[in-house]
């Protein structure tokens, strides 16, 4: 005998709905004799039943689960979500400004974006999807290209992406600033946020973090000029004058690239002849300018872009990267 | 990537100390990750004759030696001839022969710098005296080979140094190849070597033999090489081959080559391997061997080579053992028809060359580096030949090569050319021209080199520059197919001179002000008022865990999903802020926090609106806000994080309303929330999100405490709110004001908002300016009804507010109350 598992699923999803005890339908005589004809039937159409029944009882668990919370849910006692504070109660407090605190991400994030709009930069957050055109594409990363290997981008279903620099806003940056480009005056502006990029997380690793990117077009920008500006910044980021060293590196968005370096701080334990990796660099490619629509015959551009955990890091001597996305209140409270 | 500086020093002279070259590569040419010095490793090897060699009695394979080191070593016992005694245990070991001696109290070289290095002594073997030992290439960390004792190949008096013999008092550079993905040219020594002499200031001369770019073919084979067929020329720029007989397998090349190949991480092998490998570290193009008669007996006897994509479903066995099912994504070399290797990846099992081998076919050939880098990705193939080959060997470097390993393939293997060279060339490409202004490139680098300083920095690197009105026209050679446009020649100027000697200065502009934006603004106040109102701010993932939406109640079908995630934990982009804090609350209350705020500042993502005018996801600002305790206190947990949220909203000087939030709502952000005990959040008719307390089952779900609540709130929203806020300003008065309180009882379920509103517009009515504000709120413990106690107070711009006047206002107050909220005045 064969069962109507489609009658079954009926009644017992109709039980589950009223029920207060839903988890027990699943002890139902119908599904337990569905079971146990399993054994009785023809090898080739025990498959079929087989796998019915299992769905079945898929879709019933669902349904308890569904029910289990709505159960949980009922008999809430509502409360005047107009009224200041409770029925005879007192006003809650705020707690003690002292126990507050500010992400030590957001702050330098704060403090780097302070001193460039200070240095005549607008700044722009990045986006946290983005598409290809923007990522790559308007980049000068031609399909394929191995320099995209170096990235390790997630992509969702549809083919978008989590950037993975802050460098996705680049194109957008220069078409915006066109305009103001060709009335004489010059782009500046520099964009930050959070990126993303597949790598298995360790104290030195994370999949996600921050980023600040910098652009700057006019009709004489220059790579000492890039220099000026770059050591400038961490200057004022450090208050103190600082060595720069750089290093001939390949990205297919600037031409000539560099690693840039400055000497390590005497503020952060530095010693002279210690070098740290600050950021990539370079002249914005024309092919990069091209496709913004600004003529690279007229224009000249620097951008660069760099990380803002590992200025947090350096600043407190913070070991473990994992600690900033983990919101552990005996981490975050030792910033405030 | 390793470098030899001794191998550089054989196409260049070094003019700087290894620290500044090294300083000075990583500076203009490519990063260094560590240079090694050889020296003191091989300081105390010597070269030595083995002048008597006998057996020792009761051993079966010792022998007794006397060694003559020409009297260099000291401290070290001698017989009457000078000689040294030394046991060996070696089976080549002979009189006569030349060997590597290590003197006593040297180390092993294989055990140089490890945790316990081995220093050698004097001691006894067998009862005779044995002096330090005779070394095989495993003792000396050449390579691999423990089965007999170096023989010194090289002619050598005894007492030379070894490390000096063989070019071991080296530095090796370990050079990070990413920087250099652009440049095929550098992959090899001798363009190595090009750059270093360029970035020393000195001229370069590639050798004659790699710029011989035409093959002077024999006349006439003995033996009719494969023909070779490119099916698909966007596969191959070029493919060669060359048949060679006479080939002796068993010869092993000169121990210089194999200490080279080692030094760059390569294992010898045999001569003819060996010199594929050696000339593919020299100029950077792989070369592959195959057994020609095994080749033919695949090809069925057709005699074709074929560069093609696979066929689905074709299997073949690699060199290492692995048997690849093969799709059309795969490109081949084919013996005839059958699959022999996986192009510029690794040859297969069935063409091997072996012991037995006779006649080599030897191959060289660029594939499509595209079709090259997905093969690599796809089966994980990482080989020398492939790290070369994708990126982008030019075709030309192929036929000197060829040619140079034909040469050495004789000098070392016996081989003989004995077929012409056969190739397939369709993609032939003229050598790149580029021109740039010496205006131009002084503009961009910010720099004054005169036209002559450019030519001479470009002819260094051997690129044809001719200057003419300005313009320097640059002809690149063969092996430069990175120089593409003007910017190319710029970096090559900047690059070579040092981008480091050139002077930082500062972009001049106008003075125009930029203003930080006013959403940063009213984030930082955000950010700000909170954390002075004691909350702590966390920043969480932007991808969650499907269970983690499920748990808030949400549906992980309205989110984006990545497709290639580290983990379940990092699938979705999370629709709303809340989830992502609620579960980070357990973990907090466990670890000893009794009474906490967190927040958040950030985006949130889902499918359930259309995409932007750009084709890309909306973003949504996020502020997430959440209070707990680990105990239950007297007061609902909701109006505590009311709290927080007018504490904010005064401090942008926005109103707030609050309405039930009821219905079946079905957006991700408020599925948290428990509707009869959270409220939607509006000002002036614009929505700004929800606060509340959270269902149970979200609760159960996150092991919540019992006491929590929190806000999701739009912060571009209440951007807008604060911006439309005028600026209001009512004048002091200079007249006293009156307070008095009023309770009102009213049935529970009038809400406060209403009668506040009354009581409010009742006191409006006075003409004087008002102001009323909550006192207390009691409830019996039926809670069929509610005491609201109000307190208002009234002040005039004009006058002294008359006490009989104010018992007027407060008796209109409470006639129009309790009328509309059918309540009593207490």
């Amino acid at each position: 005998m064969t069962h109507d598992i489609e009658a079954i699923r009926r009644e017992l999803l109709g039980r589950i709905e009223v029920s207060d005890t839903p988890r027990d339908v699943l002890r139902a005589a119908e599904l337990r004799d569905a079971y146990s004809s399993l054994g009785s039937l023809a090898a080739e159409e025990r498959g079929a039943f087989g796998k019915s029944l299992n769905e079945l009882k898929n879709a019933l668990e669902a349904a308890i689960e569904a029910r289990e919370a709505s159960l949980e849910d009922a008999d809430v006692e509502a409360i005047d979500v107009t009224a200041p504070w409770d029925v005879n109660s007192t006003r809650p407090a705020l707690l003690p400004t002292s126990a507050g605190s500010k992400h030590p991400l957001t702050t330098e994030l704060e403090v780097v974006v302070d001193i460039f709009t200070r240095m005549g930069f607008e700044a722009i957050e990045s986006r946290q999807i983005d598409d290809d055109f923007h990522m790559f594409g308007a980049l000068n990363f031609p399909e394929n290209h191995p320099a995209r290997d170096g990235y390790d981008t997630f992509r969702t279903e549809e083919g978008f992406i989590p950037p993975a620099h802050t460098s996705t806003m680049q194109h957008r940056i220069l078409k915006d600033g066109k305009a103001a480009l060709e009335a004489g005056g010059h782009i500046a502006a520099i964009s930050y946020g959070r990126v993303f990029r597949n790598e298995d997380v360790d104290a030195t690793h994370e999949h996600t973090f921050y980023q600040v990117e910098g652009v700057y077009v006019s009709k004489t920008a220059s790579l000492a000029e890039m220099l000026g500006t770059l050591r400038s910044f961490f200057e004022a980021y450090y208050g103190q004058a600082l060595k720069i060293k750089t290093q001939p590196a390949y990205f297919p968005f600037v031409e000539p690239g560099l690693e840039f370096a400055i000497e390590k701080p005497a503020s952060i334990g530095g010693k002279p002849g210690e070098w740290l990796e600050m950021l990539g660099c370079g002249m914005i490619h024309p092919n990069v300018l091209k496709e913004a629509g600004i003529d690279p015959t007229q224009y000249s551009g620097f951008a660069w872009g760099g990380g803002v955990e590992r200025l947090v890091m350096l600043k407190y001597a913070i070991e473990d990267l994992r600690y900033f996305e983990s919101g552990n209140l005996k981490f975050l409270r030792k910033f405030a | 990537m390793i470098i030899s500086l001794n191998w550089l020093k054989k196409y260049t002279d070094i003019v700087l100390p290894v620290e500044e070259l090294a300083e000075r590569i990583g500076a203009r040419l490519v990063e260094i990750e560590s240079v090694t010095s050889l020296a003191e490793k091989y300081q105390g090897v010597v070269v030595v004759k083995v002048v008597e060699c006998s057996d020792v009695p009761d051993s079966d394979h010792l022998s007794l030696t006397k060694i003559d080191d020409g009297g260099l070593v000291k401290d070290v016992e001698r017989d009457a001839a000078g000689l040294v005694q030394v046991v060996c245990g070696a089976p080549n070991v002979r009189a006569g022969m030349m060997a590597a001696w290590l003197p006593p109290t040297s180390t092993v070289p294989e055990t140089f710098g490890s945790a316990e290095p081995f220093v050698l002594g004097a001691r006894e073997l067998r009862g005779h005296m044995s002096n330090g030992m005779l070394a095989s290439a495993k003792e000396l960390d050449l390579f691999d080979d423990h089965s007999g004792i170096v023989e010194i190949d090289k002619e050598a008096t005894p007492g030379t140094s070894f490390a000096r013999l063989y070019e071991l008092d080296d530095y090796l550079f370990d050079i990070e190849n990413k920087s250099l993905t652009h440049r095929p040219d550098a992959f090899g020594v001798i363009g190595f070597a090009r750059e270093v002499a360029a970035i020393q200031g000195l001229d370069f001369k590639t050798p004659d033999w790699l710029q011989q770019v035409a093959h002077a073919d024999l006349a006439e084979g003995s033996v009719e090489a494969p023909k070779v067929l490119i099916d698909d020329p966007t596969l191959s720029d070029r493919f060669a081959v060359v048949v060679l007989t006479g080939a002796n397998e068993a010869a092993l090349s000169p121990l210089e080559m194999q200490t080279y190949l080692s030094r760059s991480g390569i294992r010898p092998i045999s001569a003819v391997v060996d010199v594929t490998n050696y000339l593919m570290l020299l100029t950077g193009q792989p070369l592959h061997a195959y057994d020609y008669d095994a080749f033919l007996k695949v090809s069925g006897g057709v005699n074709e080579i074929h560069v093609r994509s696979a066929r689905d479903g074709e299997t073949l066995t690699l060199l290492d053992g692995r048997v690849l099912t093969l799709d059309g994504s795969d490109m081949v070399i084919a013996a005839g028809d059958v699959p022999v290797g996986l192009a510029g990846a690794m040859g297969g099992a069935e063409t091997e060359v072996t012991a037995a081998t006779t006649r080599i076919l030897l191959e060289c050939g660029t594939f499509d580096l595209f079709t090259l880098r997905a093969i690599q990705m796809k089966h994980g193939v990482f080989t020398e030949a492939i790290t070369r080959l994708t990126k982008g060997v030019p075709a030309q470097v192929g036929i000197p090569t060829l040619a140079e390993a034909i040469r050495l393939m004789g000098d070392y293997a016996g081989a003989t050319q004995a077929s012409a060279v056969s190739e397939a060339y369709p993609g032939q490409h003229d050598n790149v021209t580029v021109s740039v202004s010496v205006a131009q490139a002084n503009a961009i680098l910010g720099t004054n080199h005169s036209e002559t300083d450019m030519i001479t920095t470009l002819s260094r690197v051997e690129l044809s520059a001719v200057a003419e009105a300005g313009t320097i026209t640059v002809t690149a050679p063969y092996w430069r197919h990175d120089l593409a446009i003007s910017e190319d020649i710029i970096e090559e100027i900047g690059r070579l001179n040092g981008f480091d000697e050139i002077t930082p200065t500062l972009p001049l502009r106008d003075f125009t002000a930029v203003r930080p934006s006013r959403f940063d603004d009213v984030r930082r106040i955000l950010r700000d008022g909170l954390v002075r109102a004691g909350a702590n701010e966390v920043l969480t993932y932007s991808f969650v865990h499907g269970d983690l939406m499920k748990k808030a109640g949400q549906d992980p079908v309205d989110a984006y999903r990545i497709v290639n995630s580290i983990s379940p934990e990092l699938q979705y982009y999370r629709q709303s802020l809340t989830p992502s804090l609620l579960n980070i609350i357990h973990a907090n209350a466990k670890a000893g926090s009794e009474h906490f705020a967190v927040f958040e500042l950030n985006k949130f993502h889902n499918k359930r609106h259309e995409l932007t005018e750009e084709g890309v996801p909306r973003e949504f600002d996020s502020l997430a806000f959440v209070v707990a305790r680990r105990k239950k206190v007297q007061g609902a947990a909701f109006y505590e994080a009311k709290q927080y949220l007018e504490y904010l909203a005064g401090r942008l000087g926005i109103q707030l309303d609050y309405a039930p939030l009821e219905g079946d709502s079905t957006y991700p952000v408020t599925q948290p929330f428990e509707p009869l005990r959270s409220a939607r959040v509006s000002s002036n008719g614009q929505q700004l999100g929800v606060i509340g307390e959270y269902r149970r089952s979200v609760a159960k779900g996150f092991k919540l405490p019992e006491y929590v609540a929190g806000f999701e709130i739009a912060p571009r929203v209440l951007q807008a709110l604060a911006d439309a806020q005028p600026a209001g300003y009512v004048p002091l008065s200079r007249y006293p004001g009156v307070e008095r309180d009023i309770c009102f009882k009213a049935d529970d379920a009038v809400s406060y908002q209403s009668l506040y509103d009354a009581t409010a517009a009742a006191a409006a009515q006075s003409g004087v300016d008002v102001r009323v504000a909550p006192l207390d709120f009691y409830q019996p413990e039926d809670k069929l009804t509610k005491n609201i106690t109000l307190r208002i107070s009234f002040v005039a711009q004009d006058r002294t507010l008359r006490g009989d006047e104010v018992n007027e206002f407060m008796n209109s107050i409470s006639k129009a109350v309790t009328a509309e909220t059918k309540g009593t005045v207490v």
